[in-house]
């Protein structure tokens, strides 16, 4: 008998009952580690160099899962034919001549402001620093709009750096990596961006719609002095965006009794689905850890600065509505306006150099998503 | 239990993922199944002594890294589902396919759900009814799948 019971427990359980843990215990355990994950991750930013990390050894899998459309581009491209190739020669040769001439007036028109602005005693106003980037794929979380850039930090994008086509801005860099980076779009629900009106100077600040690919304008009065068609451009005063980019156009008002703002849809005029290219633009700040800090700038404080202008959201976009009446002077008409004083400590600890002292700087400004942290 | 070598587990595991890994975009993008999620349940039903809860959560990391949000959120929703198909795995590999299909969508629910209510709880926007379509076409790929020869059963019973 007792010969029988060693025999019995020298023989392997059948590894239908060998389970180990029960799954309860297992899902217990697992949850727990992933909800503490989730907390690390987004309350305490712990988690942006081990990200940073991962990603490179996520890199050559990346390259693997690119190739077959990468040789399908280039197949198409290497077949591409004489025909077509002729048309767009032509088309680029038009236009190379159409933008030589505007960029020969542009030259007399940057010495001239240069000048101007030397007997003004101002503020130059920034340099900016550009790079041509690639999209890589469009992000894959359905629930955010971001799209992923072949340039990293080790090419010197920094995080907020604007993200503009041909057509206009595009979005923002939130998450550096070193081969790579991520760009939220301004129609994501996170992302705010400064906006005037062309026609009137009208400033206001253009929130990511985030379901369809609109930007909304909230908080401005019914009676606010915006048409179907107008062009919205960046203001420039947020210091992220370089001043007069094109950033989408209105194509829907509604004035509703029951409620004292306008809701005015816009829609983009830059997009990602036509083409791969993006120019990535950082305007040079003095003294600024962003040249140095490309490494060491932890994605986390993406979060940080992403959420931060969540959390002040509300109040910007109050202090805007109430900022309108007084915008609605069109400002391109009086281009020099002074400061408004509230102004002047904002400039102090995020702008070192006045981009736009001609243009009259509200406290919105602190929609900002990104300080330099 | 039949013999499953872990290397196949994994290198299936390896290969859905790089399938998550490939440029979709646009409308792609919405009906893209969940390559992962699907791999683990049928390594569930096939092998739940060699795949389980653990692979899930871990490779579920993989898949939040990949996606770029928060740390968890899919290693959390594989880790239910997973616990789902594990409890009622001896019940299910004696399903018909057609009961299977109808297990899997239900499973596949059950993960996004999960992700769902995360993203709801850091104030993300509901995207209506067409977020549930990649439980569509992962249950299209799975009958797919099951087509081709691929079965949760034993070999000896497969017909």
């Amino acid at each position: 008998m007792a010969g029988y019971h060693q025999n019995l427990d020298q023989q392997q359980a059948p590894a239908f009952f060998a389970r180990g843990p029960s799954p309860l215990a297992r899902l217990a355990f697992f949850s727990a580690l992933s909800l503490a994950l989730m907390a690390t991750d987004s309350r305490l930013q712990y988690l942006g160099s081990v990200r940073e990390q991962l990603m490179v050894v996520l890199q050559p899998f990346q390259l693997i899962a690119n190739a077959p459309s990468m040789l399908y581009d280039s197949t198409s491209e290497y077949f591409s034919t004489h025909h077509h190739l002729l048309n767009e020669n032509q088309f680029l040769r038009k236009q190379a001549l159409i933008q030589a001439i505007s960029l020969q007036k542009m030259n007399a028109l940057a010495l001239e402001n240069t000048n101007l602005r030397e007997l003004l005693a101002a503020n130059q106003s920034l340099e900016e620093f550009s790079q041509l980037g690639e999209i890589l794929h469009v992000g894959r979380d359905p629930f955010t709009k971001k799209i992923i850039v072949n340039r990293g930090s080790n090419q010197q994008v920094v995080d907020g750096a604007a993200v503009v086509d041909a057509k206009g801005v595009i979005g923002q860099v939130t998450r550096t990596y070193p081969a790579s980076s991520e760009v939220t779009l301004i129609t994501d629900k996170s992302l705010t961006i400064p906006i005037q009106i062309e026609r009137n100077g009208l400033r206001a600040i253009a929130f990511g719609h985030g379901r369809d690919n609109t930007l909304d304008l909230p908080f401005l009065p019914a009676n606010v002095d915006i048409k179907r068609g107008d062009q919205l451009i960046t203001s420039g005063i947020d210091g992220v965006y370089p001043k007069g980019l094109a950033v989408a156009t209105v194509t829907d008002i509604q004035i509703s009794a029951d409620s004292p703002f306008a809701r005015i849809v816009c829609i983009p005029t830059g997009g990602i689905e036509n083409h791969k290219q993006v120019l990535i633009v950082s305007i040079s700040q003095p003294d600024s850890p962003a040249n140095s800090g490309a490494t060491t700038h932890p994605a986390g404080n993406a979060n940080t600065a992403a959420k931060a202008a969540a959390a002040t959201k509300p109040d910007a976009a109050q202090t805007a509505a109430s900022k309108v009446p007084a915008n609605k002077v069109p400002a391109n008409t009086t281009p020099i306006v002074a400061p408004v004083p509230a102004a002047a400590d904002i400039n102090q600890n995020k702008k070192p150099a006045n981009p736009t002292p001609a243009v009259a700087t509200e406290p919105s400004t602190a929609t900002k998503p990104h300080a330099q942290d | 239990m039949h013999k499953t070598k872990l290397q196949t587990i994994y290198f299936s595991l390896l290969v859905a993922f790089i399938c998550v890994l490939l440029p979709w975009s646009g409308t792609a993008l919405n009906l893209r199944p969940d390559f992962v999620l699907l791999v683990i349940i049928f390594w569930i039903l096939r092998a739940p002594n060699k795949c389980n809860i653990g692979t899930a959560w871990f490779i579920g990391l993989w898949v939040d890294l990949a996606t770029g949000g928060v740390f968890g959120q899919y290693a959390l929703a594989y880790t239910v589902t997973t616990f789902v198909a594990v409890v009622y795995q001896r019940r299910l590999v004696l399903f018909s396919n057609t009961q299977q299909l109808v297990y899997v969508l239900l499973l596949l629910i059950i993960s996004q759900l999960t992700l769902l209510t995360v993203k709801i709880f850091s104030g993300n926007d509901v995207l209506g009814w067409s977020y549930f379509l990649p439980s569509i076409t992962g249950v299209i790929l799975w009958q797919a799948a099951v087509a081709l020869g691929l079965n949760t059963s034993r070999p000896s019973r497969s017909k």
